[in-house]
């Protein structure tokens, strides 16, 4: 009896021995194929801190590895999407301009569900042991959509709430509130348009606070009583609209313009889903130092954005490294930096080694941006079927 | 006989272009794109159209909006011409003209946003709010300030068109005669000039319906957006990241083609059936029509018009310099040229692409207009296939045929670079170029040219030092022309660049709502300062050109012949 658990044990260990073996000689291979190649990487360029990060990170990568990160700067990655799609209309199939993308949620379902990535290979990366997949449910399920290894997690948002301290000293903190606030000083509450995503992302925050069973929003909407459920919700927002910015005539087109608003006075109450927003704001000339931000009582929605590769790749090794790298503890400190880009990191902190976790200790924040203690009541995406459904209701009833 | 090759090829290459743009669109309307495995042709995309919650609505705000806004840049154009005539204020007017036909359009709308919304300038300047007020001021559920917007880029476009034929249709003459005859210049200018100027403008104004229907960087930045316009909504369809999107995207599209038609309809029937009822009218022998002193009143509104673009270039430059100007300040409390220093890689990077796509687009759409015009005075002058072929560029509604293109630019493996980009540049600049050469190089007398080539029986040579030379004012605004249309294209430049390839107008609509007013401002100017430089060239350059050419080649050639002199 007890030999034959000493054998099974000596059998596991020696099996997983093995696997660690055969997973390091497979990294290395895939190493010394990634010599020399050149990664066109897309993602949004809209952010000069975001592109002067990625170039920070190119540099390094290319002194350890020898792989070139070419940042192919995006002004919506949609259209990368749409490149994609287009290869893959002109019979593109090994030969595709895109190595590696920056993706969450829709951009991300739209290229799974339809063959267009390469993987899974996430799991398989090195310092993808950093990652606790048990901490947040976005590392797993990227806005319902389960990653698979498809996608390789990058940073974490959040969404936080922006305020002015000396014109609102105590900021309105959960939807009732910010409805009673609204209700007191007509035009200065707002939100940015659905299917803006982080309009739609507003709509799930409020339906998570207006709704008794929040585990509903787990299930796909096709299996729960869609009209019943979200009742509350489009009550709360037949009293807000008369009482919001513009009347609810016209809805700011993102975060930037509800900081601008903020900064002009126009609104009270900005919201953003990068934790850094008010401090990178402050530093640019745009939001005056009085500014804070916060999150509501209830927690807010927060979520994870990812790496991924198409499926006509070119260099899938070298995207493999650039994709390993950024999930580094090196990189992940260098993105958190709220004067470099802000970007919460996607790694555990109990999982890293002793030396890493003193320097994430050290990091200096923002004068505007929560702690990572602050930023710990969060709150998961709903299923991804309720985005299309939340946005088709909003636009039926406050759109035409 | 080459030339006539050349020209049957650019014929038949823009109308293939034309058909994929159309086919491209049409195919996935009724549900048919191969990309994403969808081959069955049916009516899906169109049931779901007529379904979207905004479709009614959207279309009533872009046929309002449209309407709208032709018709009163119609009447102000019309009233400041006819007020005005032979006065100072009409050539004052004209001179105004110019500077805002060359500012792209997407400027004087950011413009426009930071002077009229209710933390704008306007405010600032004009009341005391310690905050600013809850108005809807722009991207009003009425479209109202995208009406004005329209109206003041239209307005001068108009003006510019009525001028231009009132040599043709003898307007002093009729004028003199009819003055003689004991008529307020108003009632000559109500029965007898405007009814002649009508027909001969019919297709410049159509070009401002198709265009105000359809415009979508204008209705992005200044526009409604719960619901926007129905170009807008369509736009946005096309760039969901869902592919599915793209059937009823289509669909839509191709509605708003036939929509654009069937206005073009309405307007035509419309004016018959007013001008068969004004006959009556006109006939009566009314010396004072009551109107009369309309004119001078509506005309007088395009001084409004003036007053808003100079406002919004001014708030444009305030903005590229500020550092902190926050409402109420009617100046910026702080200023810096930080704005232009941290963004400087991007500015040059940006406005690289700008000029480098306005200038080959513009080139290459001259060469192409003076092949087809010499072919068209070789082929007794004619009315030409050509002619009508080149108005559909600017008739069809850029929201559909570009993304029909796309899907053949990325097959072609030919989206994402500049030569794409310029390709589609070309496809839009072409038509204003060609219009604009057109009179004056074939009102050429080819004498001058056959005299230079029997003198020296080099007539390629002839060709650029005499002809061309000779028509270098008209080249010259042509070129100008085409390099404004070419700097403020937004879809063709999104379409064929893919994401890619970014220029000072994708950046700056893109920019125009968010936080970064700063920037917004500096890409709006840079955008208009460009053109307007060109324009001012083209002005300057063919008066100057001759004396300097001459002084330069004196001075170059001095230096030997005395040498050779002094060895004698």
């Amino acid at each position: 009896m007890v030999l034959d658990m000493i054998k099974k044990m000596l059998t596991l260990s020696l099996i997983t021995t093995g696997l660690s073996y055969a997973y390091a000689d497979n990294w290395q291979a895939t190493l010394d194929e990634a010599k020399g190649q050149t990664v066109n990487f897309n993602a949004w360029g809209g952010a000069e801190n975001i592109n002067d990060y990625i170039e920070w990170a190119g540099k390094n990568i290319k002194e350890k590895y020898g792989v070139t990160l070419k940042h192919v700067k995006l002004v919506d990655t949609a259209d990368a999407i749409g490149r994609v799609l287009a290869e893959k209309a002109a019979n593109n199939v090994n030969n595709g301009s895109i190595d590696l993308i920056w993706l969450n949620g829709e951009n991300f379902r739209s290229l799974k569900e339809n063959n267009f990535l390469h993987g899974p290979f996430s799991n398989d990366l090195p310092n993808y042991r950093y990652i606790d997949e048990s901490s947040n449910k976005s590392l797993t399920l990227d806005f319902g959509t389960a990653v698979e290894g498809m996608e390789s997690p990058w940073g974490k948002a959040q969404v936080i709430f922006i305020h002015d301290t000396e014109t609102l000293a105590n900021p309105p903190k959960s939807m009732a509130e910010l409805l009673a606030y609204a209700k007191e000083n007509p035009g200065r509450v707002t939100y940015p348009e659905p299917p803006q995503f982080l309009g739609t992302t507003f709509l799930k925050q409020a339906l998570y606070e207006l709704i008794a069973d929040k585990t509903v929003l787990a299930n796909p909407v096709d299996r729960v009583d869609f009209k019943q459920l979200t009742q509350p919700l489009w009550e709360f927002f037949n009293e807000l609209h008369p009482v919001s910015w513009r009347s609810g005539t016209t809805f700011p087109s993102g975060s930037e313009e509800m900081i601008r608003l903020l900064d002009d006075q126009e609104i009270d109450v900005a919201f953003s889903f990068d934790t850094s927003a008010a401090s990178v704001q402050i530093s640019k000339g745009n939001l005056s130092d009085s500014v804070r931000s916060y999150i509501f009582d209830q927690g807010t929605i927060s979520n994870t954005h990812f790496l991924a590769i198409p499926y006509n790749s070119t260099a899938t090794a070298g995207a493999e490294v650039v994709a390993n790298y950024f999930l580094s503890p090196e990189a992940q400190l260098q993105k958190q930096d709220s004067t470099v880009w802000g970007d919460l990191t996607v790694l555990n902190y109990e999982k890293m080694e002793k030396e890493h976790q003193a320097l994430f200790d050290k990091q200096p924040r923002g004068v505007a941006t929560l702690t990572l203690e602050n930023l710990s009541n969060s709150v998961p995406e709903p299923h991804v079927s309720w985005v299309k459904a939340l946005e088709n209701e909003w636009r039926l009833r406050y759109a035409n | 006989m080459k030339l006539q090759q050349v020209n049957f090829a650019i014929v038949a290459s823009i109308c293939a272009f034309i058909l994929i743009g159309v086919v491209g669109i049409i195919a996935p309307a009724f549900h048919y794109l191969p990309a994403i495995n969808a081959y069955t042709f049916s009516l899906t995309p169109w049931v779901t159209l007529f379904n979207t919650p905004e479709f009614v609505s959207s279309i009533t705000l872009t046929l309002v909006s449209g309407l709208a806004a032709t018709f009163i840049s119609l009447m102000l154009a019309f009233a400041a011409v006819a007020a005005f005539h032979q006065s100072w204020i009409l050539r004052f007017f004209q001179k105004s003209l110019a500077p805002i036909l060359a500012v792209p359009h997407a400027a004087i709308a950011i413009g426009l946003l930071f002077l009229l919304s209710p933390s704008g300038w306007l405010i600032r300047l004009f009341t005391t709010f310690e905050r600013p007020p809850n108005w809807i001021t722009v991207q009003d559920p009425y479209t109202l300030s995208l009406i004005l917007a329209l109206v003041i880029k239209e307005t001068p476009y108009l003006i510019f068109v009525i001028l231009a034929c009132l040599p043709q249709i003898k307007a002093n003459e009729s004028l003199n005669i009819g003055r003689s005859m004991g008529y307020h210049s108003a009632a000559i200018w109500q029965k007898i000039l405007l009814p002649a100027i009508y027909p001969l403008i019919r297709l410049p104004i159509f070009i401002v319906l198709a265009f105000s229907l359809t415009v979508v960087d204008l209705a992005l930045i200044i526009g409604p957006n719960t619901p926007s316009t129905f170009a807008v909504t369509v736009f946005r369809w096309f760039k969901d990241a869902d592919l599915n999107e793209r059937f009823v995207a289509s669909s839509g599209a191709v509605f708003l083609m036939i929509l654009v038609f069937l206005t073009f309809l309405l307007w035509e029937c419309t004016y018959r059936l007013l001008s068969h009822f004004a006959k009556k009218f006109r006939t009566q022998g009314v010396r004072h029509p009551t109107l009369s002193k309309l004119y001078p009143w509506v005309g007088s509104l395009y001084f409004l018009l003036l007053f808003f673009v100079s406002l919004a270039g001014i708030i444009l430059f305030i903005w590229s310099f500020a550092k902190r100007w926050r409402f109420p300040d009617i100046f910026p409390s702080r200023w810096s040229l930080a704005n232009i220093e941290r963004n400087g890689d991007l500015l040059l990077d940006l406005s690289g692409n700008t000029l480098f796509v306005a200038i080959v687009s513009t080139l290459l759409a001259l060469a192409i207009s003076i092949v087809v015009l010499e072919v068209k005075r070789i082929n007794t002058l004619n009315t030409t296939f050509f002619d009508r072929l080149i108005y559909l560029p600017i008739l069809l509604p850029q929201v559909g045929f570009l993304f029909g293109i796309q899907i053949f630019f990325i097959r072609i493996g030919f989206s994402g670079h500049l030569p794409a980009v310029i390709t589609l540049h070309l496809f839009y600049v072409l038509p204003y170029v060609y219009l604009t050469l057109h009179g004056a190089y074939l009102a050429y007398n080819q004498n001058y040219f056959i005299q230079a080539c029997a003198l020296t029986q080099k007539p390629i040579r002839s060709f650029f030092q005499i002809k061309l030379a000779m028509l270098k004012a008209p080249i010259f605004s042509a070129f100008a022309i085409g390099f404004s249309v070419s700097i403020a294209q937004y879809l063709p430049t999104l379409v064929a660049g893919n994401g890619l390839i970014s220029t000072l107008t994708t950046e700056a609509v893109t920019l125009a709502s968010s936080g970064e007013r700063k920037i917004v401002s500096l890409l709006a100017l840079m955008q208009s300062i460009f053109p307007l430089i060109v324009f001012i060239f083209a002005i300057w350059l063919p008066k100057v050109w001759t004396p300097i050419r001459i002084h330069l080649k004196t001075r170059l050639s001095k230096p030997f012949p005395p040498t050779l002199s002094t060895k004698k």
